[in-house]
């Protein structure tokens, strides 16, 4: 891409003239391209296109009998003009990155980025700039995030079913968990992180889970022990939650899945401050007269306590509900997390919202509360700041939804941010369904097509030069490519994401920038990671959690 | 080797007389004229053959024109033609300037043929379709495709020269595509 600069604003972006002989059709919206002007060059997205005649009468004379008129005119009469919008100016002689605060000067030169602009801006890959794909039409340079940046904040990864949503969240999780930065907890709603899972992609069929790569970094929890057991997982751990460890709020959140009216949240608040923490075991197992009894006590009515009654008996049915378990479920997740493991927990057949929901809250209260109280510690000086915990949620419309951003434990850790080291990744298809403070509060947002006008809208709430991007966002791929918007990267950024095999497997698992294992305390099990990693080494390694058998045989007996 | 004899001039324009009333150079084709140590150089915009007074016309015969040289043979030494020039720049100490020079060249001054060395400098300035298309006898299209045609003959690759000159020809016309059309309909790229 050639051309020059030919008019317009600093609101409003800029337009550059394309040189006599520059193909338009080859340049897509959203590719990356350096405006040099006189002291600044100023690093711009491609956001439009349009073709504008210099005397618009031109436009309606019809030459098409005659190639050679139509070449003089092209390029000349009627121009082929890009839109474009600066998005991070860099003073030439000081080499400072600065926010765009004017404008070039006209005529001044339009070209393609080049490898030493991307690096300029986004840095080289190491560590903690974690390569996730290159610009547009640049394949073999690398676009890094700033991953230390990335923690700070929660942060969204957005995209039609379809796009690739998954694949964004494996590869962000590879590059979180090899950093060694922070801790990650991924409530696997559909079991495709741990393990293997499928691969859209015909050639490779599956793609490999976070264990797989990582081996002792990861560790595997179960809701459904048998279904990990059928695809070949052999967890670490299975997952019961007691009874005692349901509040009423967590009942609230899925008032929808068990289909509970404003009426029955409030019994349910009854019944808790009368019954104490065993509220719900105890609930479920009253007969007819002891719930009269309660009535007749507390002033509750009958028929609504019996309606709610029957309502509840759907919890009875989650197999990983139950009123004494082996072990505390949110003690282990929390001692493999601080012995430096990440820990994915798959749901198995549990996939029901329900079951998701539930499970996620409870959980995730807990080690809030959990990181709350250290982070305090740790202010007070009598322990040091906790390891950062990035906390994965699938279809979190559901969780941060304006309805229920302001009772859900997912939509205070949004809200106060990385204030106790504790973050989310919330991972969804309907952007629009989230609070629009949710919304703002996220600090990086990876975004795959979205065709929604209200999705485009909720992504792009909170984000400069919205209205420009909004032609990028819906001309993007289906597959394989996403905009990087927000605190990571100092500008937003069309990528072709990487992909996702053996080659990526390979260097993910490398340790090539030297001492990253070092940074986390080795958890149980060997070190598997070696510069030496070979393909038939990650076939022989041995699936984990060798006591499972020990550990099936004390939960359900031979 | 002189082609005509300068007999009126102006600033923008020369008219010359054929040295014969029947050679004359071809319309649209770049001449010089040497005027102290200048070269002034113009392009043929028009040329005209008619009695030597000029008061009376030449009259009809109905004839051959083999069988009026044996017959008539004194009529053809009545007959003159003179060519008009537009001026397009001048080269002084070996240097080219596309504009008009300090001063008209002067009357009787013997007018020549550009040679193809002289067409090429000229042409790389396309200003001189500035002065062919605004040429004080009118027709300035016409004018103009033929210069180009003579340019674009001795260009390495005319295509593009012709191309290159329709996209300055383009703004000079203040875009007006049609007007561009009826010009380059006139100019075969060979």
């Amino acid at each position: 891409m050639k051309g020059t600069i030919l008019r317009g604003s600093l609101s409003g972006g800029l337009e550059v003239r394309l040189d006599i002989g520059e193909n338009i059709e080859e340049i897509k919206v959203g590719t990356f391209c350096v405006v040099e002007g006189r002291t600044h060059d100023f690093f711009s997205m491609v956001v439009d296109e349009d073709i504008e005649a210099a005397n618009p009468r031109a436009f309606y004379d019809n030459h098409s009998d005659n190639p050679l008129i139509n070449e003089i005119i092209r390029g000349t009469g009627i121009i082929d003009k890009v839109k474009i919008q600066p998005m991070i100016a860099i003073n030439r002689e000081e080499n400072r990155i600065q926010p765009v605060k004017s404008i070039p000067s006209y005529l001044s030169v339009v070209r393609e980025a080049r490898e030493e602009d991307v690096f300029k801006i986004f840095g080289r890959p190491d560590r903690t700039n974690f390569h996730v794909g290159s610009p547009l039409d640049m394949e073999h340079i690398p676009v890094c995030i700033d991953l230390k940046k990335f923690i700070e904040r929660s942060n969204g990864i957005f995209g039609k079913s379809g796009t690739g949503k998954t694949f964004y969240t494996r590869l962000m999780l590879c590059g979180m968990i090899k950093s060694g930065l922070c801790n990650i907890l991924v409530f696997d709603m559909h079991s495709e992180y741990g393990w293997e899972g499928d691969d859209e992609d015909e050639t490779r069929k599956k793609a490999k889970g976070l264990k797989q790569l990582f081996g002792s970094k990861v560790a595997i929890f179960t809701l459904d022990p048998e279904s990990s057991r059928n695809r070949g997982v052999h967890p670490d751990f299975v997952v019961e939650i007691p009874y005692r460890s349901i509040e009423a709020e967590d009942i609230a959140m899925v008032w929808e899945e068990l289909n509970l009216n404003p009426t029955a949240l409030e019994v349910i608040y009854v019944l808790q401050k009368h019954l104490g923490q065993d509220w719900l075991y105890t609930f479920l197992n009253m007969d007819a007269f002891e719930i009269k009894d309660f009535a007749e006590r507390t002033g509750a009515h009958e028929g609504a306590l019996q309606a709610l009654q029957r309502k509840l008996f759907k919890l009875q049915r989650l197999p990983f509900i139950k009123e004494n378990p082996a072990d505390d479920a949110v003690e282990r997740i929390m001692q493999y997390l601080d012995s430096g493991m990440n820990v994915v927990l798959e749901f198995g057949h549990q996939r029901s919202m329900l079951a998701y929901m539930l499970v996620a809250n409870i959980l995730t209260r807990r080690i809030h509360e959990l990181y709350v109280k250290r982070s305090e510690k740790a202010l007070g000086g009598t322990r040091e700041n906790n390891t950062p915990l990035v906390i994965v949620i699938e279809e979190a419309h559901k969780f941060l939804s304006p309805d229920m951003s302001r009772q859900t434990i997912f939509g205070m850790i949004a809200r106060e941010m990385r204030k106790y080291n504790v973050t989310l990744l919330v991972v969804d298809q309907r952007p629009s369904g989230i609070d629009p403070e949710v919304h703002s509060q996220l600090g990086t947002k990876i975004v795959a097509l979205l065709t929604e006008e209200k999705d485009i809208e909720s992504v792009l709430s909170g984000v400069n030069n919205a209205r420009m991007l909004r032609n990028v966002l819906a001309s993007l791929d289906t597959k394989q490519q996403a905009i990087i918007m927000g605190h990571a990267v100092p500008m937003p950024v069309v990528i072709r994401t990487r992909t996702y095999d053996e080659t990526f497997y390979k260097e993910i698992t490398r340790d090539d920038y030297g001492g990253s294992k070092s940074l986390l305390s080795s958890g149980a099990g060997g070190n598997n990671s070696t510069s030496s990693l070979s393909k038939a080494d990650y076939e022989q390694e041995m699936p984990p959690g060798k006591e499972f058998d020990d550990l099936m045989k004390e939960l359900y007996g031979e | 080797m002189a082609i005509g004899e300068i007999i009126a001039s102006t600033t923008a324009e020369f008219v010359a007389e054929a040295k014969r009333y029947d050679q004359i150079p071809a319309y649209g084709s770049f001449v010089k004229v040497r005027d102290g140590n200048i070269l002034v150089y113009g392009i043929v915009s028009g040329a005209y053959t008619g009695s030597l007074d000029g008061a009376s016309k030449a009259k009809a015969f109905f004839k051959s024109i083999d069988e009026l040289k044996l017959e008539q043979p004194q009529i053809f030494e009545l007959l003159r033609t003179e060519f008009s020039c537009v001026v397009v720049g001048y080269e002084e100490a070996g240097r080219y300037h596309p504009y008009y020079p300090p001063s008209h060249p002067g009357l009787h001054l013997p007018v020549e043929q550009a040679d193809d060395l002289e067409v090429l400098t000229i042409s790389q300035w396309f200003n001189y379709l500035e002065k062919t298309l605004n040429n004080p006898s009118g027709n300035g299209e016409e004018l103009t495709a033929a210069a180009i045609r003579r340019a674009a003959r001795l260009q390495t690759d005319p295509g593009s020269y012709i191309i290159r000159a329709g996209r300055e020809l383009l703004r000079m016309l203040n875009y007006d595509t049609q007007r561009l059309k009826s010009i380059f309909e006139r100019v075969d790229a060979e």
